[in-house]
């Protein structure tokens, strides 16, 4: 950088930072699922999902299997269709964490990094390619003074479905539940 | 390449300008918590009607002459639960000087499930069935609990974001007790 730009840089910098300084000293409450690779199954078997979720700093939502009747707990609903069935859904076991607000109470929470599995089994009688599989992941966040309203984070990944070996003596193109 | 540094500074200025009305328009929509209660204080309270958990349709005018301590609250919000015993005692300490503590419950709940939890807590104060609209006139609501204290002319003394200590709660309670005039409620 030239001699001439460099106080300008360092203007700019302050400048953008006294107007990033006017931010609200509390964050908004998020969680981000990280991208899922497409996942490769063979039809008639299954194949693992791991969705890895990341709950912001300073944040914490409750487990799948939180302590009271009255929290609202993380829930991964899945939408998939009809010949590709999804089963063994796994939460993680949440962190026993106290906080200031009931310091003799803890909670079970997810808080950082997070990952809920599944298991993918288009049967056989899918037609070979891709499916979009769609979702929504509910939770509700607090943070240690306050409680934010119930979210919903969609949730997409991809499943290829690959031809695989056919059952012999079986035709999946005969199955009254192929896909035409 | 030569710079101009006059425009430099001005594409500084517009990033700033833009960053700066950004926010505040997002503060405004979003009921921002780190705002502080000057931007409310002596605003009139919005009005509302809502229904009691006995199903008694209740206006907040209606306690015009008394001082409100209003509190936006939910049944799966954790510090919420902490701040409920101290309006038990508030509301026995406060309530023959003319102060009613009013919830309103922002709750996807039941109101049997809200009942059973107001009974658990012991709570001596009105609850209220909240609605969203409600909570937009009060600035979206969007933390909880967030709190409100209102003077005996309906005005807003103060707001509070998040669970506070009960110290400030009481120096709230003591302000609003003190603004506006007595009278006797109508109910």
């Amino acid at each position: 950088m030239q001699m001439t730009n460099k106080p300008l840089a360092i203007a700019l910098l302050l400048v953008t930072s006294c107007a990033l300084a006017q931010s609200p000293g509390k964050k908004a409450p998020s969680v981000t699922m990280a991208p899922v690779e497409p996942v490769t199954v063979t039809r008639g078997k299954g194949g693992a999902v791991s969705l890895h979720f990341r709950v912001a700093s300073g944040f914490h939502i409750n487990s799948n299997t939180p302590k009271s009747e009255f929290l609202i707990p993380t829930a991964l609903k899945m939408d998939a269709p009809t010949d590709i069935v999804l089963t063994k859904l796994t939460y993680p076991q949440g962190a026993e964490m106290s906080f200031p607000f009931a310091p003799n109470e803890p909670l079970s929470v997810y808080s950082g990094d997070f990952t809920v599995s599944m298991t993918v089994r288009p049967l056989h009688t899918v037609q070979p390619g891709k499916y979009a599989i769609h979702g929504d992941l509910k939770y509700q966040a607090c943070d240690n003074a306050a409680c934010y309203p119930p979210k919903h984070l969609p949730v997409d990944f991809e499943v290829k479905v690959l031809k695989g070996a056919t059952p012999a003596g079986k035709n999946p193109a005969q199955s009254p539940h192929a896909h035409r | 390449m030569k710079r101009n540094p006059a425009a430099l500074f001005f594409v500084a200025a517009v990033v700033a300008a833009m960053l700066f009305v950004g926010f505040h328009a997002a503060r405004r929509a979003g009921g921002d918590a780190s705002a502080d209660s000057l931007d409310v204080a002596g605003k009139p309270a919005p009005d509302f009607t809502l229904q009691s958990l006995d199903g008694k349709n209740i206006q907040l005018s209606s306690y015009k002459g008394q001082a409100v301590l209003l509190n936006f609250w939910a049944t799966w919000c954790g510090p919420c639960k902490i701040e409920m015993p101290w309006f038990v005692e508030l509301q026995k300490e406060y309530g023959p000087q003319g102060l009613q503590i009013v919830g309103v419950a922002m709750d996807d709940a039941s109101k049997d499930e809200i009942t059973k939890f107001v009974k658990e807590m012991g709570v001596n104060y009105t609850i209220l069935l909240g609605k969203e609209s409600v909570g937009q006139e009060y600035g979206g609501v969007n933390v909880l609990p967030t709190t409100f204290f209102i003077d005996r002319d309906g005005k807003i003394v103060a707001r509070e974001f998040g669970l506070q200590s009960r110290s400030l709660f009481v120096d709230n309670i003591k302000k609003a007790l003190s603004q506006g005039h007595a009278v006797q409620a109508q109910k």
